[in-house]
């Protein structure tokens, strides 16, 4: 686009604003943009919103002028990034100014979209919804702030008796939850970020956060620039940025971590320097049933550990895992070393893993046999992919099995406190879990005639016509199925939208008011700060009207059991709100309201949030939040450990209160190695592993309409090592087909590019619509958490000559 | 025998015409290859490269002679004779002298704001990395970014914070190699907050305010001053070296005073008879 368009576009957009802004007479020197931007940095509103990106949670001040978005800067008095942003926070502003932001409710006629008026739009959805309530299911996400999730998760399990709600975060994280809940028995990481100031060993499992979670990785790698000495490992599958700034690299073979953790546990014991006294008091051994195994599994003794761990000698590590036996020794030495401290850090590298549940309770295992836990700077810390993956689905339980703070729907008590915390009649709440993500789409892309019993899909904040694994079998065949009805609320046409039969423009980010919840516990709270464009409206907003339009409609379920609209709100004097018409919406705080009413789930778990006053005044808090004797409300950095938790009995060094034993211990597991569902062969003989980059965030929707994001990184690519693309006479940038027993997809070649991998290993980063590389990974899953494996499934990458001959 | 010289002719037109292929596809070539290098505002082409192709016709010391294996310890390894003289052949910025008198002119003021507005989403945000770069480390950045540097009409401009890690994370490099050609222009009506254009001054001569936050501009004499800093952004007193003795910061923009009004003591109370 040419600076004349551009500086067009910029005149129009001010003017369509409602305002000219005119350059100040009193400066002389004309640059660029002075005729259409504000140059009084003084003159701007700023207030703070945590940025809209990944599960890092940093914090930004948003500069506003004349309702737009101006600037961003980092927020010098947050905790979490301490002033510094990445390149996608700095220029988090512009996402909200995209060309093409949807406006209108679009709805498909004869294929065509055309536009509609709200009002039809919420009678088309409430109508498909009374017809068959139970073939409806909602699509959430880790993108849903915390009062989104509340009032879908309300709206289906206490409205609608229906549980099939289940949020994106089931591809992101589900294996992190289970590996906590497996060893600690409640979910979410002990520590926080401040580990990563005093650790003096860095472990990096299958992660690389130089480019994922750049501001607490530099958090540490500036620790070295001021002279601290900080030793870091990185545990991978491919060198990466993470690699760069690491004093090892240990390149594993893909499922290697599950090898690579028990021989890390086997030196531990052999070498008798895991911690006795920790273990002795605060933890027990478990393993799965070997006949239909559970999450809770079976209680083994210390010997049977021994025993089953004492297979896992360096040298079958070796062979399992490609790290060489020494490294192993190395591994458990280290970990032997009591006055370390050891953090562990991961993201998608183990939880995108057919072992996912496992992988994730080895490492906690690790930590905890050798007692790196607990104190500052040793840690077993997983980090979230999204910003609300933590606060929106596994606090407000947005996932098919669960209710709000912790709870089961298989669980009788559990449902019955909801009921009375929604002040429902008994028996509301289905006891059946609904579908996880993989069967909800597997259903709604199965034709209704062969038992696909979902007809009507509502997603809110995500992309799954993108992020799905194996999009042909799973996504694609929606198209064909004309009595199927999809529903998307997004704020730009996506891979979704293509399918969608109904899109509904949202309002993003600080458009409209939101909290989230960070991958270190913190709850972040932000104020709608300008008006989102045309007719974008907020999807909590959607959800309310959803409800209310069943109400009129005459749902029975849309009442409490004294007859009040489950979502009403009322003013001083007891008048309800009408806050399903959108006018009206910001009479109030609906926000509050919700999570008001929400924190009363709190409790049970001992995740207890503050009042949503408090979280005004903060730059976040990390729960458990506690009043204190004066008033004031108080932060737990460090969980389970006696010197910070206020749940730790008084007097106790730690206590894993939640234990699944009863007994106040966390449990050290025992899993054996398992090789990977789909490993390469004759045919297909290379491994894929996907992910992401440093520019673009989730599936780029956001980051690839930010000019300086998309010069940096304008297409997703492969990543070849040299030595394949040289025995295929592949050349750098040239077009490849990756194939799949599933599905292809076309991409240019990035040999040894900015990440290296070994050969026999592709890379493709999914960020990018055009180029699907979801069309050939697989759909196999962990059996507890369901997550599917996206790390790793064989391709193959033929040329393009070839592949059309 | 009457076919020969149309054969003649034929292989006459075929050179003629291959001649013509050869022609049109070397400019082609040369053309696409200029086409496909993203010119990044302030930095001019061709400076290096034109003192590179005249130094070639000095081939002194540039062909290193073979040397027999028992020779190799004994023999200077490293960059030719021709290549050492490279760099002293660019043109060399004169020498800095801190108590030179400074006028700064405002048309490269205007020019310097138009490069390092070019640079950025909004005034504040880091700058993205104008010039090719490669998987390039820390230590690469620092070296020239670290104190700044001139050569051959080049300038890197200094660092104006603290050393931090990870240069990338918040300086957005050119596409990669590989995908230079790629089409990235993308619409959005972000409009961004501009450069401030000076400092308020109380009255005429008063020292002008900071109008920019501190914050990631700890280091003045980056843009300010010294031989590495921005045309027209200069001070006139480099030498000084106590900036925000005299020229105020702000408080709203450096993050420091959360309050929304300045807290005062209440107005006395004075009886009036």
């Amino acid at each position: 686009m040419d600076s004349k368009r551009r500086g067009f576009l910029k005149s129009a957009a001010m003017a369509a604003a409602g305002s000219m802004v005119l350059g100040d007479a009193t400066f002389s020197l004309p640059v660029l943009g002075a005729a259409d931007a504000p140059t009084d940095g003084d003159a701007l509103t700023w207030n703070k919103a945590p940025c809209r990106f990944c599960g890092t949670g940093c914090h930004v001040q948003v500069g506003v002028h004349e309702g737009r978005v101006v600037a961003v800067a980092g927020d010098k008095a947050a905790d979490v990034n301490k002033g510094l942003l990445c390149v996608k926070g700095y220029h988090v502003g512009g996402i909200l100014y995209g060309e093409d932001r949807l406006t209108k409710p679009l709805l498909r006629k004869d294929g065509k979209l055309v536009p509609i008026e709200w009002d039809e739009a919420i009678d088309i959805i409430a109508k498909r919804i009374m017809d068959a309530p139970e073939k409806f299911a909602f699509y959430g996400s880790g993108q849903w702030t915390i009062p989104e999730g509340y009032a879908a998760q309300k709206l289906m399990k206490g409205g609608l008796s229906n549980n099939h709600i289940d949020p994106n975060a089931r591809l992101c994280m589900a294996s992190a939850v289970t590996g906590f809940l497996a060893t600690y028995g409640v979910d979410e990481p002990a520590g926080c970020y401040a580990d990563l100031d005093a650790c003096d060993v860095l472990i990096t499992w299958g992660n690389n956060p130089a480019e994922m979670h750049p501001v607490l990785f530099s958090r540490v790698t500036d620790r070295r620039s001021r002279g601290e000495k900080v030793r870091i490992i990185d545990i991978s599958t491919r060198r990466t940025r993470t690699t760069d700034a690491a004093n090892d690299y240990l390149e594993m073979d893909p499922h290697g971590d599950v090898a690579i953790a028990l021989g890390i546990m086997n030196q531990l014991i052999e070498s008798n320097s895991y911690d006795k006294d920790f273990v002795e008091k605060h933890c027990a051994f478990r393993s799965p049933e070997s006949e239909s195994p559970t999450l809770q599994g079976q209680a083994i003794s210390e010997d049977e550990f021994r025993k089953r761990i004492a297979a896992y000698t360096p040298e079958r590590v070796e062979e399992l895992s490609g790290v060489p036996a020494d490294q192993i020794r190395m591994l458990g030495k280290l970990f032997g070393q009591r006055d370390l401290r050891i953090t562990s850090l991961w993201c998608m590298g183990m939880n995108q893993h057919t072992m996912g549940t496992a992988i994730n309770s080895l490492v906690h295992g690790v930590h905890l046999l050798s007692g790196h836990f607990g104190r500052p700077g040793d840690a077993p810390t997983s980090l979230t992919g999204q910003p609300s993956a933590c606060g929106t689905v596994r606090e407000v339980g947005t996932l098919a099995h669960a209710l709000p703070g912790g709870r089961l729907v298989a669980k009788p008590d559990h449902r019955a406190q909801c009921e009375g915390f929604w002040n429902l009649p008994a028996g509301r709440i289905n006891a059946t879990p609904g579908y996880h993500t993989v069967k909800m789409f597997d259903q709604f892309t199965l034709p209704t005639d062969e038992g696909g019993d979902i007809n009507t899909l509502f997603v809110q904040v995500t992309n799954p016509g993108q992020t799905l694994p194996n999009l042909n079998k799973l996504f694609n065949d929606k198209e064909k199925l004309k009595d199927k009805f999809l529903i998307v609320s997004e704020v730009y046409p996506t891979a979704t939208t293509q399918l969608a039969d109904l899109i509904l423009p949202a309002a993003l980010w600080v458009e409209k008011n939101g909290i989230y919840g960070n991958s270190e516990r913190r709850t972040q709270q932000w104020f709608k700060m300008v008006d989102p464009p045309g007719e974008a409206r907020d999807d909590t907003w959607m959800t309310i009207a959803i409800a209310h339009r069943l109400l009129e409609l005459g749902h029975e379920g849309m009442k409490d059991k004294d007859g009040e609209f489950i979502f009403a709100v009322k003013d001083d004097q007891g008048q309800e709100i009408p806050i399903w018409e959108f006018e009206h919406y910001y009479d109030t705080n609906v926000d509050k309201h919700l999570f008001e009413e929400y924190r009363q789930f709190t409790t049970m778990k001992h995740k207890n949030l503050a009042p949503y006053d408090e979280y005004v005044k903060a730059r976040g808090l990390r729960w458990p939040v506690v009043q204190q004797d004066d008033g004031s409300w108080r932060e737990t950095k460090f969980r389970f450990a006696g010197f910070d938790d206020p749940f730790v009995a008084e007097g106790k060094e730690f206590d894993f209160y939640h234990s699944t034993s009863g007994d106040g211990r966390a449990q050290i597991w025992f899993h054996d190695y398992q090789p990977p569902p789909e490993v390469p062969d004759e045919e297909y003989p290379m491994w894929l592993c996907t992910g992401r980059v440093l520019e673009h965030w989730h599936t780029g929707t956001m980051t690839r309409r930010l000019p300086q994001l998309n010069r940096a990184m304008p297409t997703a690519y492969v990543e070849m090592n040299l030595q394949d693309a040289l025995a295929q006479n592949i050349r750098q940038g040239e077009t490849v087909l990756i194939e799949s027993r599933r599905g292809t997809t076309e991409l240019p070649v990035w040999i040894d590019g900015r990440g290296r991998p070994p050969r026999g290993t592709v890379f493709v980063p999914f960020f990018d619509e055009t180029k699907l590389i979801n069309n050939c990974t697989l759909d196999e899953h962990d059996p507890f958490s369901k997550q599917p494996d996206y790390k790793k499934c064989a391709v193959r990458v033929r040329k393009l000559n070839e592949a059309s001959s | 025998m009457s076919d020969q010289p149309a054969t003649t002719r034929r292989g006459r037109l075929t050179s003629i015409f291959l001649f013509v292929v050869i022609v049109v596809s070397a400019i082609g070539y040369l053309v696409g290859l200029s086409d496909g290098v993203p010119k990044p505002d302030g930095i001019p082409g061709g400076a290096i490269a034109s003192v590179a192709e005249a130094s070639d016709h000095d081939t002194s010391g540039k062909i290193v002679a073979a040397v027999n294996y028992a020779e190799i310890p004994a023999t200077a390894m490293g960059p030719t004779a021709a290549f050492q003289s490279k760099p002293a052949a660019l043109p060399q910025p004169p020498e800095y002298d801190l108590f030179t008198k400074i006028e700064p002119r405002e048309a490269d003021k205007a020019e310097s704001s138009r490069i390092r507005s070019s640079r950025r989403a909004y005034n504040g945000a880091p700058p993205i990395i104008p010039h090719a770069v490669e998987n390039t480390s820390d230590a690469a950045c620092y070296a020239c970014h670290g104190g700044g540097i001139q050569m051959a009409g080049m300038k890197a401009s200094v660092m104006s914070h603290d050393y931090l890690a990870n240069c990338t994370q918040c300086h957005a490099p050119p596409p990669p190699a590989p995908f230079q050609d790629v089409p990235h222009e993308v619409d959005n009506r972000f409009v961004g907050l501009a450069a401030p254009q000076a400092g308020k001054r109380a009255y005429p001569g008063a020292p002008p305010t900071i109008p920019h936050s501190q914050w990631m501009r700890e280091s003045c004499s980056a843009c300010h001053g010294g031989p590495n800093g921005w045309a027209g952004m200069e001070s006139t007193h480099p030498w000084r070296t106590n900036c925000t003795q005299c020229h105020a910061p702000s408080a709203v923009l450096d993050q420091a005073i959360p309050a929304k009004t300045i807290p005062m003591l209440p107005p006395l109370d004075v009886a009036v008879k």
